[in-house]
């Protein structure tokens, strides 16, 4: 037990510290980018009207003390850090004065709720197929969807996107293209407006899901080859166990270790959002915002995108690390 | 292997189920009694704000500028619903006293806002009290600049007394794409901080107010008021569509995909390739030209801009030199694919400018002279546009107008034939000196030239700059484009460029007064190098030729003749001193579809700009009719 608490506390140290560096580079890098956020709100309110040099110069002052850039770097720096610290991102720079987190909080559940289904899903039928493809070796279908998903694994995610946009919306136009739901679609009806976000997703998961798969099916039909012929497998088929619960309690399971570890890394990454997805189909997510951000140098937006990422990510870690000594023997608590 | 075949099933009953749900639809919303239009802002980040007195914090062309807010007069950069001027909530032109420091207006009586209050004076009074009281507004700096004081000295009439002389005070106050937009005082008084209210739900003082929007931002229904009449587009009659969705379609291809299938009606833009796929496959498309070139010309002007704080440029010669290595022909094809109108002078050709300018200029242009120090040649072309038509007929066929006058109208008045050998006169009287292939500088240094553009945020111009690069690489000088991407608006307002392809002038197009941008250009505006420069003179050039014009345009009205002759007396200034490359108009391939409206605005009926992100697209609305009953 010592044992685990010292692994614990080295863990935590280390989360700490990881957390800190990632929001201090996305700092930086940030503040030293070449796109000034008055300059960028400036443009925005004077292309096309009318206006003066001399108001111009007047409304960058306002802007400048408004937006709370002023003052040396290091005190911009530490008031940064003071927000942080008690969960607050300031205002966004291009939503002015509306706060950081209220946006973040409005995007975050479509992008969580596309990724999260989209990753459990890619995961499971990837690992589920694989699994079969490499205990049944000789059925065509699974081969056939091996081919099939291998085929579309190196195709340009865009390019799978923009065929299923062509196919589905098009061609045959049996699937809204874009959007999070139907324009003005009623929200108190809860279930009615469930079904409505989950055909929303259909084509921006299934896009996902054709360029994810093969990764994963790939993985575990290698991993169940391996462990077909484990002697315990072997033993278990002449002893004349059942071949599902063989593939169910022998194979899969014990192949599922390295995935498992997968799939808790891609679930810290949603936080990141899929920013090619979020463009292509015109969802309301966090990539889309984040993106939005960096060309109106809206640094705090950013910045508040980011460090949540930073901690989802190495949340995720942590726990893994944490939870592995507990669950693998294999793994020791140092 | 079970489950494998109930994976199968499953989807497809899933696939199956989703069949019956069509890609749009809106509930309540009849799709026969709405017009579905694009937002190009895209997604709102903050969806509920609505209040536009703010600095760049909601949405802008959500159809709240167009449809929901007014102000006290519009120009049309075409030629209006009834003339160009539109008296909107003043009810009659401004009027000055004799030496511009004192301005009042007539304000029409009987409009009210969608709440039932009556507009009046104290809302005009209020927003600009409020906006000079609270300096980080979107118009405050102006209105403190310009405002003294304002009053109401009887019902209906407002009286700005100014801190100088300013003989277009009331373009502020006057929507050309956007204005001071007037605050419903009885609202935002009630507001603790002006600057922190997002006045949602927002009453409106146009013909519609807000029915829904999506709390994710991608859409904006706008509904006709039941009391149309009372509002300042009641005059020209009933707005046709009963609702007005204003939405984000996503990128390109899915704008194009959203038409063919009758879901979006009026697209704002797309690139040439989009609309050439428009006008084969849809049968209903509706376009500004009803052949090629398709698009609004916008009064807008790209051109090559020099940075004439670097001594590279500040030779009148070399600027010119340049200017006749351009193969314009080449560029139109480059960038708008054939479909660009070009221009010679520093002045869009759209709405009435040619009227005023470029079909006055002609004999000048025809007749102008360049001493290359060796020869004189006239530089000028006017048949470019019919060379550009000959090159797009055999594959653009009958789309491409064959009568003199359209083909004017829609590829430009002329521009500069390109002359290797005058430029490279120009360059040796300017002491450059040519060894081998390469040019180099009066220094001995090689001569080069980066030739900044956009990128992808802005693939026209960039084709059209890469186009260019090539033109002057091929003669000899070692030119490079700079990608700057998000970095462009910075880079620009630093001065961190040699030369850029952007726009520095930008004018009303219905009315030939250029002050709108020129008044900008005068010297006293001109930052210093390294320093930040506001806008529009981005080439930071200053001429005392050039001052003594907006001086002169400062001292006379708006209306005076004399604003003419000024304008033209800036374009020859611009043709001799050559401190940007005009090339053409920034040219939007607006799209619309007659499945369920008609009326649109085209050349032939040009009574609006159709380019639904302007202020005054709120025109529209009023000749619309439904196509289905």
């Amino acid at each position: 037990m010592r044992a685990y608490v010292t692994y614990l506390s080295k863990r935590l140290v280390q989360f700490a510290v990881v957390v800190f560096v990632g929001i201090n580079i996305t700092y930086l890098v940030t503040h030293m980018t070449p796109i000034d956020p008055v300059e960028q709100s400036i443009s925005a309110a004077t292309s096309f009207g009318s206006t003066s040099p001399e108001a111009i110069e007047m409304m960058r002052q306002s802007l400048r003390q408004l937006y709370g850039l002023e003052g040396s770097p290091w005190e911009q720096y530490v008031s940064f850090w003071k927000r942080i610290l008690v969960g607050d991102f300031g205002p966004s720079l291009s939503a002015f004065p509306t706060p950081v987190s209220q946006l973040i909080l409005r995007a975050l559940p479509w992008t969580v709720g596309l990724l999260l289904v989209s990753t459990l899903l890619t995961w499971f039928l990837g690992n589920l197929l694989g699994g079969l493809a490499g205990y049944y070796r000789n059925s065509r279908i699974l081969r056939a969807f091996g081919v099939i998903s291998m085929g579309l694994k190196p195709i340009p995610y865009y390019v799978v996107a923009l065929m299923l946009l062509i196919i589905f919306g098009f061609l045959w136009p049996i699937l809204p293209i874009s959007g999070g739901a139907t324009m003005a679609s009623d929200r108190s009806n809860t279930l009615a407006f469930a079904l409505d976000v989950a055909v929303h997703s259909i084509l921006p998961v299934l896009s996902l899901m054709a360029v994810g798969i093969g990764g994963w099916f790939m993985g575990m039909r290698s991993l169940v080859s391996n462990v077909v012929t484990e002697d315990y497998v072997i033993y278990a088929e002449l002893a004349g166990v059942k071949g599902s619960r063989i593939l169910r309690s022998y194979v899969m399971r014990n192949a599922l270790g390295p995935q498992v570890t997968g799939l808790a890394l891609q679930l810290g990454a949603i936080f990141n959002g899929a920013i090619i997805t979020e463009y292509v189909f015109g969802y309301p997510g966090v990539g889309s915002l984040l993106i939005s951000a960096v060309h109106a140098g809206d640094y705090s937006l950013v910045l508040g995108i980011t460090t949540i990422s930073i901690v989802a990510v190495s949340a995720t870690v942590l726990l893994i690390d944490l939870l592995y000594p507990l669950i693998d023997p294999r793994v020791e608590a140092h | 292997m079970q489950i494998l075949r109930l994976l199968t099933v499953a989807t497809g009953l899933a696939l199956a189920a989703t069949t019956a749900l069509a890609q749009t639809t809106v509930p309540g919303v009849p799709r026969n009694e709405t017009i579905i239009l694009e937002n190009p802002e895209g997604t709102i980040k903050n969806p509920g704000w609505f209040n536009i007195w703010t600095i760049n914090a909601g949405g802008q062309y959500t159809g709240l500028h167009q449809l929901a807010l007014d102000t006290l007069w519009y120009i049309d950069p075409e030629r209006g619903l009834d003339g160009v001027w539109e008296n909107s909530l003043a009810a009659d032109k401004p009027i000055y006293n004799a030496d511009f420091t004192e301005m009042t207006v007539k304000l029409r009586p009987g409009i009210y806002w969608s709440d039932g209050v009556e507009f009046t004076a104290d809302d005009l009074i209020y927003t600009v009290e409020t906006q000079i009281k609270n300096p980080g507004m979107r118009w405050s700096a102006l209105l403190a600049l310009n405002v003294e004081s304002v009053s109401s000295p009887e019902p209906w009439t407002v009286r700005f007394k100014l801190k100088r002389p300013n003989s277009r005070f009331h373009s502020l106050f006057t929507v050309r794409f956007n204005a001071i937009w007037i605050m419903p005082k009885h609202i935002f008084e009630k507001a603790a901080d002006p600057q922190k209210f997002n006045f949602n739900p927002p009453v409106s003082l146009g013909a519609y107010k807000i029915h829904s929007h999506d709390p994710d931002g991608k859409w904006y229904i706008w509904q006709k008021r039941e009391d149309w009449q009372r509002t300042t587009l009641g005059r020209y009659g009933e707005p046709g569509p009963k609702y007005a969705a204003y939405i984000d379609p996503g990128p390109p291809d899915k704008r194009v995909i959203a038409q063919l299938n009758h879901n979006l009606d009026v697209v704002h833009d797309i690139a040439p390739e989009g609309m050439f796929t428009l006008s084969k496959q849809s049968p209903s498309l509706k376009t500004w030209f009803k052949n090629f070139p398709f698009a609004h010309p916008d009064p807008t002007l790209p051109s090559v801009i020099f940075n004439m704080q670097n001594p590279a440029f500040q030779n009148r010669d070399v600027r010119w030199a340049l200017a006749l290595l351009i193969d314009a022909k080449a560029v139109s094809m480059a960038s708008y694919r054939g479909a660009a109108t070009l221009s010679p002078i520093g002045i869009p050709p759209t709405g009435t400018h040619p009227d005023d300018y470029h079909i006055p200029l002609q004999d000048w242009l025809a007749s102008y002279e360049i001493d290359t120090g060796k020869s004189k040649v006239k530089p000028y072309d006017p048949n470019i546009g019919n060379q550009i038509a000959d090159m797009l007929r055999p594959t653009m066929k009958e789309q491409i107008p064959t009568d003199p006058t359209e083909i004017r109208k829609a590829f430009g008045y002329g521009w500069w034939k390109p002359n290797p050998q005058a430029a490279a006169e120009l360059l040796e009287k300017a002491g450059y000196t040519k060894r081998g292939n390469a040019w180099h500088t009066p220094d001995g240094k090689p001569f080069s030239i980066k030739l900044m553009v956009e990128g992808d945020s802005r693939p026209i111009l960039t084709r059209a700059g890469t186009m260019i690069v090539q033109q002057w690489r091929q003669f000899g000088i070692d030119a490079k484009t700079e990608v700057a991407q998000g970095t462009m608006l910075d880079r620009r307002n630093a001065g961190d460029f040699e030369t850029l392809i952007s726009w520095s002038v930008e004018t009303y197009g219905g009315h030939p007064d250029l002050s709108y941008f020129l008044d900008s250009w005068h010297s006293q505006f001109v930052a210093a190098p390294g320093k930040t420069q506001s806008p529009r003179n981005w080439q930071r050039w200053s001429h005392p030729e050039l001052d003594k014009i907006i001086e002169e345009v400062r001292r006379i009205s708006f209306d005076d003749k004399r604003t003419v002759e000024l304008g033209r007396e800036y374009a020859k200034l611009i043709v001799r001193e050559m401190p940007i490359i005009p090339l053409m108009a920034y040219n939007v391939f607006t799209a619309m579809d007659e499945t369920y409206w008609t009326g649109y605005p085209t050349a032939e009926n040009p009574y609006a700009n159709p380019v639904p992100n302007w202020g005054n697209s709120r025109s529209m609305m009023v000749k619309l009719k439904p196509k289905q009953q």
